[in-house]
């Protein structure tokens, strides 16, 4: 009987054995595809800040008084200690052409801005040159206007009731369109067609709000600089990319396969922002303006930087608050 | 059909109970049990000193090698992601000496990866890795992009390169940095595992000891003499072991203690320098590449270079006077910068010059790889020396085991020949 017993146990703990040695096979690695994204890029879900104030004409600017000459700047003012320091400090991009980008393969920073900022130099010292060029993000301009990181920001900035409430404004020294730009064939033609699409815009910009109080509610993605709404475009995150037509066709250049498309979503005046209690440094900026208007220094600008994008509207006419 | 083999089993162990309780029985029944608690108590301690001879193995064969790999991936990585991003900031559109820089750091990449995936004994490790490896491929195909639009001279390039640096610096890097943090912990707990006393094989002898006890007193009631030589044999050899195995993990546990000190903490300190000091690096030349304000980024610099400090100690060395002169570079930097010479802090940074910031951090990171070099050696020196302290140990304790089950046997045998 024992015997049996244990016989019967051998078998069953023999089987076992056996059950347990012809296992499943180790656990294999698997990963997910990487899918890179450009660094800060993140769906905009804020709702768009109502455009609360109302300042009357947002283009309305100090007017400028009798123009220094280069070198000889009024004692105490703002721009004697710009001129005691040796340089104009100036809040620009990197990566925006035709506006603010960096040559890829000189180094140097350039555009459309960039010039206009040599010239508020050349007011001050004489010398375009003594500029020192910072790079600002888009939704840091005000702040370092604010701290006196930089004296003035040259960078696509366009003036709102909002802004006007932190920092000043110059005249308008260009006038751009928001518009779309999207794949060729891609069937978006207007802001209508980009309900349901993904959209991509600078963080802290006009054009981003405007994006997000459009009635086709696209989905909408905000990152840093324009060039990573192209690389996004490029990767298919998004569909379309949406701001001012000049900074688009500077896009538009780099990628043969899409276009510029639409109507304007809105009017954008690009203005210089000065701290806002720097009204001495705002009107001495108004003149440069002025100046650059009358002696065909815009026209030159415009031809350097702007004139494959369209004929020269002129510049535009300055207004003046009082 | 079963019934006269029951019957007959039966009869033998009724048989077997009834000589048990003769003298020549209770010898007979002495001499197996001590016998085979020798043979038993030998088999279990010679196992359990095979594994701490495996675990010696496993430091040496398996996560050391691994440890100094995965720090070797750190490394490489962001030696690629710097020399992509000094090339950026030399505007080298041509193929230059960066880009055969940033091959290089690719290759030394890839070797690691391949160094360290073959120590990986666990999913998760592989899992990570692998997961590296996807994320690799994925960084060059954007450096690519930057390069080919830098080319064109199109802007986008510059977006291509952030891209990718950020690929880098928040996915690739923790990565290696978490592969490495856990394996250095592997080690130290292989380590342990080979200066642990192999307690249950001392029990066992001791019990060995008591067995050889007991069957001495009753043997001496039943046979009225008072010692048996076998047994007495038998308990020197037990005691022999004993002696063996408790001095030879002591020793080990010594080396392994040493292989500690001087090896793994050095280690993990030298590795984390170097770490440090590829950080401080990246801050250095992000300050550059972002050209704007750059108080976070001297924040974060300043940080590094402090733990780094930390990391290298007060005694001096060849990377701490590489640090103090690196330091002051990129204070000269940072006041140009500031001062408004963006070309000349460029040069600082990324230039040629033997005292500037890159010559300085070359000294750095070649003064910390050689002296990792050298801690290696000295830790899998130690470690050596501990599994030739226990090398003969299974083998010796099983034989001797065996010669005093044989001890005990062969004194038995002539009692219980008196009654046969």
């Amino acid at each position: 009987m024992r015997v049996r017993v244990v016989m019967a146990l051998l078998v069953v703990a023999l089987t076992a054995a056996g059950c347990g040695s012809s296992s499943s096979p180790p656990p294999s690695v698997t990963v997910v595809p990487i899918e890179a994204m450009p660094s800060g890029a993140q769906e905009a879900t804020a709702a768009p800040v109502a455009e609360s104030a109302d300042c009357g004409d947002r283009e309305a600017s100090l007017r400028p008084g009798p123009q220094p000459m280069p070198g000889a700047m009024p004692p105490g003012s703002t721009m004697a200690e710009i001129a005691e320091r040796g340089r104009l400090i100036v809040g620009v991009d990197q990566n925006t052409n035709p506006f603010g980008f960096r040559d890829p393969s000189s180094g140097q920073l350039e555009g459309f801005d960039i010039d206009v900022a040599r010239e508020i130099a050349r007011g001050i010292f004489g010398d375009p040159d003594r500029i020192d060029p910072r790079v600002v993000e888009a939704g840091h301009r005000e702040a370092a206007l604010q701290s006196g990181e930089v004296d003035v920001v040259v960078r696509t900035y366009s003036i709102t009731c909002d802004r006007k409430k932190t920092v000043a404004f110059s005249t308008t020294y260009f006038n751009a369109n928001q518009k779309i730009l999207a794949v060729k064939g891609s069937g978006i033609d207007s802001a209508a067609a980009l309900s349901g699409k993904r959209v991509c815009a600078a963080t802290g910009t006009t054009s981003l709000k405007a994006l997000l109080a459009l009635e086709s509610k696209p989905k909408v993605f905000g990152v840093t600089s324009w060039t990573d709404c192209l690389v996004m475009l490029q990767q298919g995150q998004v569909d379309a990319i949406s701001t001012d037509d000049a900074v688009l066709a500077g896009l538009a250049k780099q990628d043969p396969n899409v276009e510029v498309v639409g109507d304007s979503i809105a009017v954008e005046p690009y203005g210089i922002g000065v701290k806002k209690e720097n009204t001495d440094l705002v009107r001495f900026v108004n003149g440069v303006l002025d100046r650059m208007r009358d002696d065909g220094t815009w026209e030159r600008l415009y031809d350097a930087r702007l004139r494959s994008f369209g004929p020269s509207p002129g510049p535009p006419t300055p207004r003046y608050q009082d | 059909m079963g019934a006269p083999r029951t019957l007959d089993a039966r009869a033998s162990v009724a048989w077997l109970r009834r000589f048990a309780r003769t003298t020549p029985g209770v010898v007979s029944v002495i001499a197996v049990a001590v016998a085979a608690c020798c043979v038993i108590a030998g088999v279990v301690v010679a196992a359990q000193l095979d594994e701490r001879i495996a675990e010696h193995d496993a430091v040496l064969d398996r996560s050391e090698p691994f440890a100094y790999a995965a720090q070797n991936l750190y490394v490489a990585l962001s030696a690629a992601d710097a020399a992509a991003a000094s090339a950026y900031l030399a505007s080298e559109i041509q193929t230059g000496p960066m880009r055969a820089r940033y091959q290089k750091a690719l290759a030394d990449a890839a070797s690691a990866l391949a160094d360290a995936t073959a120590g990986a004994t666990d999913v998760d490790t592989r899992t990570a890795m692998a997961e590296i490896s996807a994320q690799l491929s994925a960084y060059t195909g954007l450096v690519e992009s930057a390069r080919v639009n830098n080319r064109l001279g199109l802007t986008v390039g510059s977006a291509y390169l952030r891209e990718a640096s950020s690929l880098m610096q928040t996915s690739l890097l923790p990565g290696a940095e978490r592969i490495y943090t856990d394996n250095l912990a592997a080690v130290d707990e292989d380590q342990r595992a080979v200066e642990s006393l192999p307690t249950a094989g001392l029990v066992l002898l001791g019990l060995v000891l008591v067995a050889i006890g007991v069957g001495s007193v009753i043997l001496s009631r039943r046979t009225n003499r008072q010692f048996n030589l076998g047994l007495v044999v038998a308990a020197a050899v037990v005691l022999v072991v004993i002696g063996w195995i408790v001095v030879a993990t002591r020793l080990a546990a010594g080396s392994i203690e040493d292989s500690r000190t001087e090896g793994t903490a050095r280690f993990e300190q030298l590795a984390k320098a170097r770490i440090l000091a590829q950080q401080a690096r990246t801050d250095e030349t992000l300050q550059l590449i972002a050209r704007g304000d750059i108080t976070a980024g001297e924040k974060s610099f300043t940080g590094h270079i402090d733990d780094l400090g930390t990391q290298l100690g007060t005694a001096p060395s060849a990377a701490a006077d590489g640090v103090t002169r690196w330091t002051a570079s990129h204070r000269k930097q940072v006041e140009v910068y500031l001062g408004g010479d963006y070309p000349a802090a460029v040069a600082l940074a990324i230039g040629t010059d033997p005292g500037a910031s890159a010559a300085q951090f070359v000294l750095v990171e070649t003064s910390l790889h050689d002296e990792i070099e050298q801690t290696r050696a000295t830790l899998r020196d130690r470690v050596s020396a501990a599994g030739a302290w226990l090398a003969w140990s299974p083998t010796g304790t099983l034989v001797l085991m065996v010669v005093a089950a044989a001890a005990a046997v062969v004194g038995l045998w002539p009692r219980l020949k008196e009654f046969l």
